[in-house]
């Protein structure tokens, strides 16, 4: 155990990190010990790829949360009679006018902050599902091995041979109204194969190592084991798979909107607004462009963030 | 993980990868139009029609343009909606329910054949009989015997509906089952062209090759690319070609066919594409065409969905009244449709300006109206329509009016293709309301309402029903004269102002283009181009 401490200390002269690094947190007397996530947090912080996409990231959480912070006017209120397609005032930041009107009048710059929630609910909702949900699945079909994870493993195999948005496309198209929870729901029915992978093989590692074989030992319960001993240590690799397919869910979404089958009106969404953009190009092209900055901005954003949590909690990348 | 990374981009590629096909549509068909035109024929945007164009057989646009250079019927309509005879020499009755119809003659089919009364009569017996299977059999069902050659199930007792009469070679009558004193302007329609003898042995065959009595004969159809016609040098009609010939050029878009029209490959576009219309009038200056025709744009209340099953008529007066007719109209359509006054259009006879307040602007006044009628249950609508159509942007601009100055919650109610919006109108299953679109038949404003709002029409999908516009509709069918019938619709048409079995929006203009090698482009009534009166310079 001794030299564990000392490779948490020197993590590149540990390859085997992961595996180990929550002994190290246990004992660990000696000086000022850091465990895997206290020594990834102090990478992150010095990491400017993720102070970049952390503030992003807090305003978009901020927009999506208060959106009326931001803008007082409502994004449904149309003025068609004196705002139709009213190029943008640059000037005039954050006021209404600032990113122009669109063809039915209302404020691009209101749209723009409150399509934020549809997307930050859509991104977080559907990470969040599929991480409990694919991380159930893995873990059980990791843990338990056998016939039980080949029952599992094909039937995430037939899950996993769905292509995605196709997929979407025809659970979303059997809705009349979609709102942000179908949307929700249809995108993580169909997005959870992947965690779950990742848990299984992540979860499979970690049931081999010494300490949990130690557990079992000492006659540990499978639920002592698989909450204390497991999880934590397996859960490193689906942190970082999440991160980045958030914003994965976030185009995801956008792009069912834009195509007609994502969220439907009177939800206001990016997706929807670059839709109804490209109509416009020709001779209102600012319609179009500050939604789709808008989900640009997002998805690096999260993507970056992901990044950033891979290469702090995986070593070997570093 | 990196593989995990790179499946998620393909969200983004697939709309990349879409916008990218949409523009590879363009160049594809520039290669089809490289081919040459005969010296003093007019091209035309017209896309393949639905099937071989036999008059009766063609209720659609595309095929409908091809029937009307081959084959004449008896008469059209000016711009007025007035009659204009063609291969009458007049039609007349005395009590609606006999009418008399006299041929002119020396007309010939482009066969050689003559038109003759019994040319009509054949025609008119294949086209209802139920084994020809021919799409406007209905449209001759005012006839005596049509119950006979086209009953509801099972096969024809007859061959021949015995209200049909030859008496000369060029006189023959028709015996209605009941009078009808607008008969008359139902003939205008295409579908009552003759057809010469040798198309009843094989229809399908003949279709291939159609031979008519019309301003053109057929020269060749290359399926999906061109359909070419030839001016018929016989032809005795007033309306004849004025160019050489026609060719009806395919695109696969509008927006396509207006590339092409730009430079210079095709003479006439019909419809200028949504993504053009901001622009074409600067692009082509005097040669772009905006026209009114005689069509009407509504909303339609379902009356057995649950916010209209028991709905005061004053509160869909007031929703009505919040809808700013005019701002949209100018905004969101790009003035390519005007604002309705009435439930008919404007080129119909009968047509009135109701100037009824339900019809004009006034938010203060639909917010109390529709608090006085006790509002809607659920303060909610919605607003059915299809998404192919590109009726999204107004359909949204008409709902947010009504949230603004009314206080219902109103939300646009996507469908994704015609159909689907059709078979919920059929099935009964419209939430709240659904947009109706209404191209006139023949011009009478009987057209406009007898159709869709009486309680027993096939289109009256909103299922309105009121006894007292029902009994003056009735009483206007039955009337003696055809002046008599239109009134008693006008009557009609004013109870229908209290009542708002619908509330319509636009009317409808044609947005058409031409090029610079032809000139006398005209739009008639119906909202066609005039492709015949055509010349190139």
């Amino acid at each position: 155990m001794s030299d564990v401490t000392e490779a948490a200390r020197v993590p590149a002269a540990a390859p085997d990190l992961e595996k180990n690094a929550p002994a190290g947190t246990e004992s660990g007397p000696v000086g000022k010990p850091r465990s895997l996530w206290s020594d990834a947090w102090h990478d992150l912080r010095r990491n400017p790829l993720f102070v970049v996409s952390a503030i992003l990231i807090f305003f978009l959480l901020v927009m999506a949360a208060w959106p009326g912070l931001f803008t007082s006017v409502s994004p449904r209120h149309g003025d068609l009679s004196t705002h139709y397609l009213k190029s943008p005032e640059y000037g005039h930041l954050f006021s209404p006018e600032w990113l122009g009107y669109d063809a039915q009048g209302r404020s691009i710059y209101a749209r723009v902050v409150y399509g934020a929630r549809a997307s930050v609910i859509v991104g977080v909702a559907v990470t969040l599902l599929v991480t409990v949900l694919g991380g159930l699945f893995g873990m059980v079909a990791g843990y338990f091995g056998g016939w039980l994870d080949s029952i599992l493993s094909r039937i995430l195999d037939t899950f996993a041979g769905v292509p995605f948005l196709l997929g979407a496309m025809v659970v979303l198209n059997t809705f009349d109204v979609r709102t942000v929870w179908i949307v929700v729901l249809a995108l993580a029915f169909l997005g959870w194969t992947q965690i779950a992978r990742v848990t299984r093989g992540s979860v499979i590692t970690t049931k081999q190592a010494d300490y949990v074989q130690a557990a079992k030992a000492l006659g540990a319960g499978t639920g002592r084991i698989l909450l204390r001993h497991i999880l934590p240590n397996a859960v490193a690799p689906v942190i970082v798979v999440a991160t980045i397919a958030l914003g994965g869910y976030i185009a995801a979404e956008a792009s069912l909107s834009y195509l007609g089958i994502g969220l439907s009106e009177p939800t206001v969404s990016w997706g929807i607004d670059v839709s109804a953009g490209k109509d416009q190009l020709r001779n209102a092209p600012h319609v179009l462009l500050a939604p789709a900055v808008m989900v640009s901005i997002t998805v690096l954003a999260f993507i970056m963030l992901g990044d950033a949590v891979r290469n702090a909690l995986d070593p070997k990348l570093r | 993980m990196r593989g995990a990374r790179s499946a998620k981009w393909v969200a983004g590629a697939i709309v990349v990868a879409m916008a990218a096909t949409a523009c590879g549509g363009d160049s594809g068909d520039d290669k089809k139009s490289a081919s040459g035109k005969p010296e003093g024929y007019v091209s035309i945007e017209v896309g393949e029609p639905q099937n071989a164009p036999l008059p009766s057989d063609t209720n659609e646009s595309n095929g409908s343009y091809i029937v009307k250079a081959l084959f004449t019927q008896l008469l059209e309509f000016d711009d007025k909606g007035e009659i204009v005879y063609l291969n009458a020499e007049s039609v007349e009755t005395e009590d609606s329910k006999t009418w008399t119809v006299k041929l002119k003659d020396g007309w010939t089919f482009h066969n050689g054949e003559k038109v003759t009364a019994q040319s009509y009569v054949d025609t008119w017996n294949f086209a209802a009989n139920v084994k020809n299977n021919q799409k406007n059999s209905f449209w001759f069902s005012d006839i005596k015997g049509y119950e006979d050659v086209h009953p509801e199930k099972g096969d024809p007792k007859a061959e021949e509906m015995s209200g049909l009469k030859v008496v000369d070679d060029l006189t023959f009558t028709v015996e209605l089952s009941e009078p009808v004193p607008y008969f008359e302007y139902k003939l205008g329609y295409t579908t009552w062209a003759p057809l010469p003898s040798v198309a009843f042995d094989d229809p399908k065959k003949f279709g291939e090759k159609p031979i008519g009595n019309g301003p053109y004969k057929f020269e060749k159809w290359n399926h999906n690319k061109l359909f070419q016609v030839a001016k018929y040098d016989k032809y005795k009609g007033e309306d004849s070609a004025k160019n050489e010939g026609i060719q009806f050029k395919n695109y696969s878009t509008p927006e396509a066919a207006y590339q092409e029209l730009l430079s210079g490959n095709v003479d006439m576009v019909r419809q200028i594409g949504a993504k053009d219309l901001p622009k074409y009038k600067q692009d082509l200056g005097d040669r772009a065409i905006e026209q009114p025709y005689a069509a009407v744009q509504s909303i339609v209340p379902a009356f057995y969905s649950k916010p209209f099953k028991d709905v005061d008529p004053k509160v869909l007066q007031g929703l009505s009244m919040a809808i700013d007719r005019e701002t949209i109209a100018k905004t969101v359509m790009n003035g390519t449709r005007e604002a309705a006054t009435s439930f008919t259009p404007p080129q119909v006879q009968g047509n009135q300006d109701l100037d009824i307040p339900s019809l004009k602007f006034d938010a203060k006044k639909a917010k109390e109206l529709v608090e006085e009628g006790g509002g809607v249950p659920g303060n909610k609508i919605w607003i059915q329509f299809n998404a192919d159509g590109g009726h999204k942007e107004w359909v949204t601009a008409v709902c947010e009016n009504i949230r603004q100055n009314t206080g219902v919650e109103c939300i646009p109610d996507s469908k994704p293709d015609f159909q689907t919006d059709l078979d919920l109108r059929d099935a009964n299953k419209v939430k709240g309301m659904y947009r109706g679109g209404w191209v006139a038949d023949y011009p009478l404003n009987v057209n406009f309402m007898r159709e869709l709002y009486h309680s027993k029409a096939e289109a009256n999908s909103g299922r309105f029903n009121n006894k007292e516009i029902d009994a003056l509709m009735e009483k206007g069918d039955h009337a003696k004269t055809l002046e008599e019938s239109i009134k008693l619709y006008q009557e009609a048409e004013q109870v229908m102002a209290e009542e708002m079995p619908a509330f319509p929006i636009f009317n409808y203009k044609i947005n058409a283009g031409y090029g610079e090698d032809v000139e006398n482009v005209n739009v008639d009534w119906h909202g066609d181009l005039v492709v015949s009166e055509v010349t190139t310079k």
